[in-house]
């Protein structure tokens, strides 16, 4: 579907955000869902859509954002309020956080990862769901912060909260703070989730990743965003791998290898 | 008739019919194997039965897994990928995708692949034991660049290929099409030799071998260092394979690489494809078939033509040659 571009908004210097009027999507999209859309209507290079989780909906709208990475980030860096964008989702399923398992959620965070966090920060609030989040950056100028609570901050130079790695300021919480029965979701840097889910084995809690990858369709047709399932997993459904865009994006930890 | 009078009279007219070795397709628009799943995936965006026919993805005796990632990769106006033929396997193919796709009125090809030609004769055997109302008939890979096993050697040898065909041949009445590789010098020894041991037509083409590379990590960016090249970047190379091709053999072409655009799949129909598949553009727009069907309708009638046959087979070479679209 062509979703006008009704409003564009630096976030920090490296990410901005696009709000699209687009109300089917966010009349429908679940907390942790992303959709995909064609840097340029009508052109074939770039050829394929991009994936962006969506980062905020409101009445009749959803928000992404985009960070510049190559040819198809940066076209859509160039659309103009007016401009109308093809859109299709939401795809993927959804961060899953109603499953009963834990008693707090703590959202762990890093770079352009934060764009799944402001909906689950949301379900979280409407369902009566104790949550934290941990936010890593190198300096205080990349943080994104603005649909988030309470936020624990961590910096490489020490400029906001905690110096040091995120992981390193949860490790640190985990053994200090009682968050009773807690649960790790984490959008953010692959060496950042590789982290995570080892702290949560450490701690033996539960821990959801939402991954980002290359995907063709993003709807389970091209078979081009597979990742790779654990023994046990294997066992368990007969998959060797899993796709990022249906399966996922997010996987408990004991499913997937990094 | 001016070409005013022309267009009013096709666009009640217009027939997207064709017809290939006996079995009538309402438009000669296909979705190609690998680029559509087995239908479900693309259902929520696609009206399924308005494609002309869906070839399946292949599907081999055992559910295979698929490469390693990474399998895909965006090229210049295409893709390379990897994916290695991913796929249930023929049990729960014939269990369950099947099944789902006969409740849709439009024509089903199974494609298969195989490592062996033993894998291949035992896959359409028990598809044609289990067929549904609308299988119409077989797609046979002989020439997927992204397996170890069988895959394309396969489909550069062409002793082999008539081997494949050979012992299919008996196993079914259905349509019977052998997909080839334009990984080849020349293609019209394999159409020829389809046409010689009783296939009934010709897919072509598969994708091109590629190969990208990281400039940074000085590493290929595929897990399988080389893979297949589709999207509108191989279209000339397609061309050119159907234009070969259609010299050499009689066989009905089904005509696959690149098309985005009704224009792009009028140029394999005035070749002289019969039909053509849609492939990388489901991914970009998986309702691409329909798009593409629409715009043909709108183009046929924009020409003054009435059928599919107004174009099929149209192409002229001799003569003043004009430059257009520049």
């Amino acid at each position: 579907m062509l979703a006008p571009l009704v409003a564009k908004r630096t976030l920090t210097h490296d990410l901005f955000v696009l709000r699209l009027a687009a109300p089917t999507i966010a009349s429908s999209v679940q907390p942790g869902q992303f959709v995909n859309i064609l840097p340029r209507t009508g052109a074939i290079d770039p050829l394929l859509r991009r994936p962006f989780s969506v980062y905020q909906t409101g009445e009749g709208w959803i928000e992404v954002i985009i960070q510049i990475h190559g040819k198809g980030t940066e076209e859509l860096s160039k659309a103009l309020v007016g401009d109308s964008l093809d859109v299709i989702g939401p795809l993927g399923s959804p961060w899953k956080y109603n499953s009963g398992s834990f008693s707090t959620a703590i959202l762990l965070v890093g770079g352009v990862g934060v764009a799944s966090m402001p909906s689950l920060t949301q379900a979280c609030e409407s369902s009566n769901i104790p949550f934290e989040t941990y936010y890593g950056a190198r300096n205080e100028r990349l943080f994104a912060d603005e649909y988030l609570k309470r936020v624990h901050y961590a910096t490489d130079d020490g400029s906001k909260g905690y110096r040091g790695s995120v992981i390193d300021l949860l490790r640190s919480d985990l053994r200090s703070v009682a968050y009773a029965h807690p649960k790790l979701f984490v959008c953010g840097p692959t060496p950042m989730m590789r982290a995570a889910t080892t702290l949560a084995a450490e701690f033996d809690i539960p821990c959801e990743v939402s991954l980002e990858t290359e995907m063709a369709c993003g709807v389970g047709i091209c078979q081009g965003c597979p990742v790779q399932t654990t023994a046990a997993e294997l066992e368990k459904t007969g998959k060797k791998f899993h796709l990022v865009c249906t399966h996922g994006p997010s996987f408990e930890r004991e499913q997937i290898v990094f | 008739m001016s070409v005013n009078e022309k267009s009013s009279k096709s666009a009640t007219t217009v027939n997207l019919g064709i017809e290939i070795a006996g079995v009538r397709f309402a438009n000669p628009i296909f979705v190609a194997s690998g680029t559509f799943g087995y239908g479900s995936e693309a259902a929520r965006f696609c009206d399924i039965s308005g494609i002309g026919a869906i070839v399946t993805k292949s599907v081999s005796w055992n559910p295979r897994p698929g490469n390693f990632p990474r399998r895909i990769v965006e090229t210049p106006s295409g893709m390379l990928n990897s994916i290695g033929l991913a796929n249930v396997g023929v049990d729960a193919f014939v269990t369950e995708k099947l099944p789902y796709l006969a409740e849709f009125d439009t024509k089903i090809i199974a494609n298969i692949a195989a490592s062996s030609v033993g894998e291949y004769c035992s896959v359409l055997e028990k598809i044609e034991a289990n067929a549904t109302g609308n299988l119409v008939g077989y797609e046979i890979n002989v020439s997927c660049p992204n397996v170890k096993d069988g895959g394309l050697s396969f489909g550069t040898n062409v002793g082999m290929v008539e081997e494949v065909v050979r012992a299919l041949r008996p196993l079914t009445k259905k349509l019977l099409a052998i997909k080839l590789t334009p990984n080849v010098t020349s293609v019209a020894p394999f159409a020829q030799a389809c046409e010689d041991c009783g296939a009934d037509a010709i897919s072509l083409i598969n994708t091109v071998v590629g190969m990208s590379v990281d400039i940074r990590t000085k590493r290929p960016r595929l897990s399988t260092v080389t893979g297949g090249l589709s999207g509108p970047a191989i279209r000339p190379i397609a061309i050119a394979k159907v234009y070969e091709a259609r010299k050499a053999t009689k066989l009905p072409i089904i005509g696959i690489g690149g098309i985005a655009t009704a224009s792009d799949a009028m140029e394999f129909f005035i070749v002289g494809a019969s039909a053509v598949q849609i492939g990388t553009m489901n991914f970009v727009h998986p309702d691409a078939s329909i798009r593409v069907r629409d715009e043909l309708t709108q183009l046929l009638t924009s020409q003054g033509c009435s059928s599919m046959k107004d174009v099929i087979g149209t192409l002229e070479v001799s003569g003043e040659m004009r430059s257009l679209g520049w």
